[in-house]
């Protein structure tokens, strides 16, 4: 697959000391890509520098063949779909699409075709005489959408596109907007604080942090192998506590994990909630039921244990085998290992119980 | 129904206090200078004041000069604002950041204590006088030009204020947005920028037009005696002359000048908001 973006060595670093370092992403013709991180990680620099919009200190920016670093947003084959709604107020909806078409002086007939496309594309058919005003935030967000689309960008870029919609509407746009990727074969850059997001709809993601990369991989990989604590904290669920590394195996109570890092001494231990489960036999870890959470298809049981609470999810059929107050003992199938590191829990040891 | 009755009693008993005020205060002496202007002097009712008014050469005189200095005064100031308003808006560099903080001084500068530092500055002895020397001097004081000048002067800080809110109001997202889809500097303000602040622009054209048509202070000072504003003209009329029904007759054809760009402001704005609900 022919590298469709590529962004080498992008630094920006703003008068605050705040920005980002060093930063490097190919994204392939037809991948979506997510910049994931908190608010404030520089991923939504990143995606205005490719968009033209920030200049960068140092670093190139490359679209197709062709190097951009110094392209003005306007000459760049980039098109962008902001957070905020911003659809031109003072224009109808037809205007709104059919502008970047005037501007290349396309003939009237070729516009209108092009707007039905659009609008086709998006649900909307039918909407060209309203104004903005007139629409709901999740309608306005899709007329951003087939505006950015008529631009036939070779790169999409989109930040935070559905934040400011209710949880429904950003399914639903999420689906649409998966789909038209797909059939378009549309090279995206995604920004997204939302990890839940990110994980549906990527390629692959990129997860940011402090203006810097803490791993790039597919959404499987990040949620299962994740590279550094900071993304085993912020992408999806998970139990921390301590656990103890010796050379032969990371001791936690009773239990005992397989140390093929050779991690030594106090490490953080991570335990997805999924991965915590009702054993009788033994090795196991004594837990008291604290709270029971029915959650829809799943349940979220609190465990107070000597080390400390751990989440537990089991399948709604198994509500009954857990009673609030009573003891029960769990096994974890499978830890990830943290070890500190320059503050940074680098070194990682991931393992699975061995029973 | 009697809660629906206290109710429309409250909000008519809350609306009362400004209502009497306006009524007391502007309405009464309004229908007062209506009914002078259309009384001679023998307190019969007649169009004498009117026909005074629109046949006397000299007062034809003032109401020309009245309008030309109006409107010019509007456009250059319009200009200027927008100018600075824009580039407030769009520059980030430290003299914009300057300008930002100094632009409305002079708003806070009381209108005599201005119009005497004016004349001072550029009378055909003053200081730009001495500096470039006195035969190099354009006549300003007791010209049409010095108070144009000092009506751009004054009304400045507050044009622009008005206008930069207006231009701060559209979102970077929208000029971004524009960019994106590769609109020139050009094609952004003549499609958009002016478009989204055009509104402020009405708004800023009519105060302008009212403070600037029944300004007193400047021309009384500033301006030569013959044509005179209308502002002058009424007080010379009604202080001077004695003529008390003339200068009511002036006062209600400058008030019906203004009523007629105030109409004007809101029938364009009523025309607008049917469109965006913004």
């Amino acid at each position: 697959m022919s590298i469709q973006l590529s962004v080498e060595g992008l630094s920006k670093i703003y008068q605050t000391g705040e920005g980002v370092r060093d930063i490097s992403i190919e994204v392939a013709k037809g991948e979506l890509v997510t910049l994931l991180g908190p608010s404030g990680c520089g991923k939504t620099t990143v995606l205005r520098s490719v968009g033209g919009f920030v200049d960068p200190s140092e670093g190139i920016i490359r679209i197709g063949d062709r190097d951009v670093t110094n392209v003005v947003p306007e000459k760049r084959p980039s098109a962008m779909v902001f957070q905020s709604y911003n659809l031109w107020p003072h224009m109808t909806v037809y205007d709104n699409l059919a502008f970047s078409l005037k501007l290349k002086k396309k003939k009237k007939s070729f516009i209108t075709e092009r707007v039905d496309w659009a609008l086709n594309l998006v649900h909307l058919t039918g909407s060209e005489k309203k104004y903005p005003s007139e629409l709901s935030g999740g309608q306005q967000q899709r007329i951003a959408l087939a505006r950015a689309l008529l631009l036939e960008p070779e790169v999409l870029l989109l930040d935070e596109p559905f934040s400011a919609l209710d949880a429904k509407l950003r399914h639903e746009l999420r689906e649409e907007l998966r789909e038209i990727q797909a059939e378009q074969n549309l090279t995206m850059l995604f920004v997204t604080h939302d990890q839940e997001e990110a994980l549906s709809i990527s390629d692959r993601i990129v997860v940011m942090n402090r203006g810097k990369i803490e791993q790039v991989a597919q959404p499987y990989e990040i949620y299962h192998k994740p590279a550094s604590l900071f993304v085993a904290q912020f992408i999806g669920r998970m139990n921390f506590i301590k656990g103890y590394a010796q050379p032969d195996g990371i001791r936690i109570d009773q239990l005992i994990f397989p140390n093929e890092r050779g991690l030594i001494g106090e490490v953080a231990v991570g335990i997805r909630p999924e991965d915590v489960k009702l054993s009788e036999g033994k090795p196991s870890i004594e837990a008291k039921v604290a709270k029971i959470m029915m959650l829809g298809h799943y349940v979220e049981v609190t465990l107070h244990t000597i080390f400390g609470q751990l989440k537990m999810f089991i399948d709604k059929n198994e509500i009954n085998t857990v009673e609030l107050g009573r003891i029960v003992h769990v096994t974890l199938t499978r830890i990830q290992s943290f070890q500190d590191s320059n503050e940074n829990y680098l070194e990682r040891n991931e393992a699975y119980a061995t029973i | 129904m009697s809660r629906l009755l206290k109710g429309k009693v409250l909000g008519i008993g809350l609306v009362m206090p400004s209502f009497l005020t306006l009524l007391v205060l502007v309405a009464y002496p309004v229908m007062m200078s209506v009914r002078t202007s259309l009384q001679n002097r023998a307190g019969e009712w007649s169009w004498d004041n009117y026909r005074y008014i629109f046949t006397e050469p000299l007062i034809s005189q003032n109401i020309r000069h009245t309008m030309f200095v109006t409107i010019i005064s509007c456009f250059f100031v319009l200009i200027i604002a927008y100018g600075i308003a824009l580039y407030l808006r769009f520059s980030t560099r430290f003299f914009s950041k300057l300008i930002n903080k100094l632009y409305l001084i002079p708003m806070f500068i009381p209108g005599v204590i201005a119009v005497y530092g004016f004349i001072n500055f550029y009378r055909n002895n003053g200081w730009v006088a001495r500096l470039i020397g006195t035969d190099n001097m354009l006549p300003i004081i007791y010209h049409v030009r010095g108070l144009i000048m000092i009506n751009v002067w004054f009304n400045i800080p507050f044009t622009t204020m008005l206008l930069l809110s207006a231009l701060q109001g559209i979102p970077n997202s929208i000029i971004e947005g524009a960019r994106d889809v590769g609109a020139t500097k050009w094609q952004l303000f003549i499609r958009f920028i002016l478009p989204l602040s055009y509104k402020t622009m009405l708004v800023a054209i009519t105060f302008l037009f009212m403070g600037i048509i029944g300004s007193f202070t400047a021309p009384f000072l500033i301006d030569r005696n013959a044509p005179q504003m209308l502002g002058v003209s009424m007080q010379q009329h009604f202080s001077v002359f004695n003529e008390i029904g003339q200068s009511s007759s002036l006062a209600v054809f400058m008030f019906l000048l203004s009523s007629a760009v105030g109409c004007f402001y809101i029938w364009s704005n009523m025309k607008h908001s049917k469109k965006e609900l913004s």
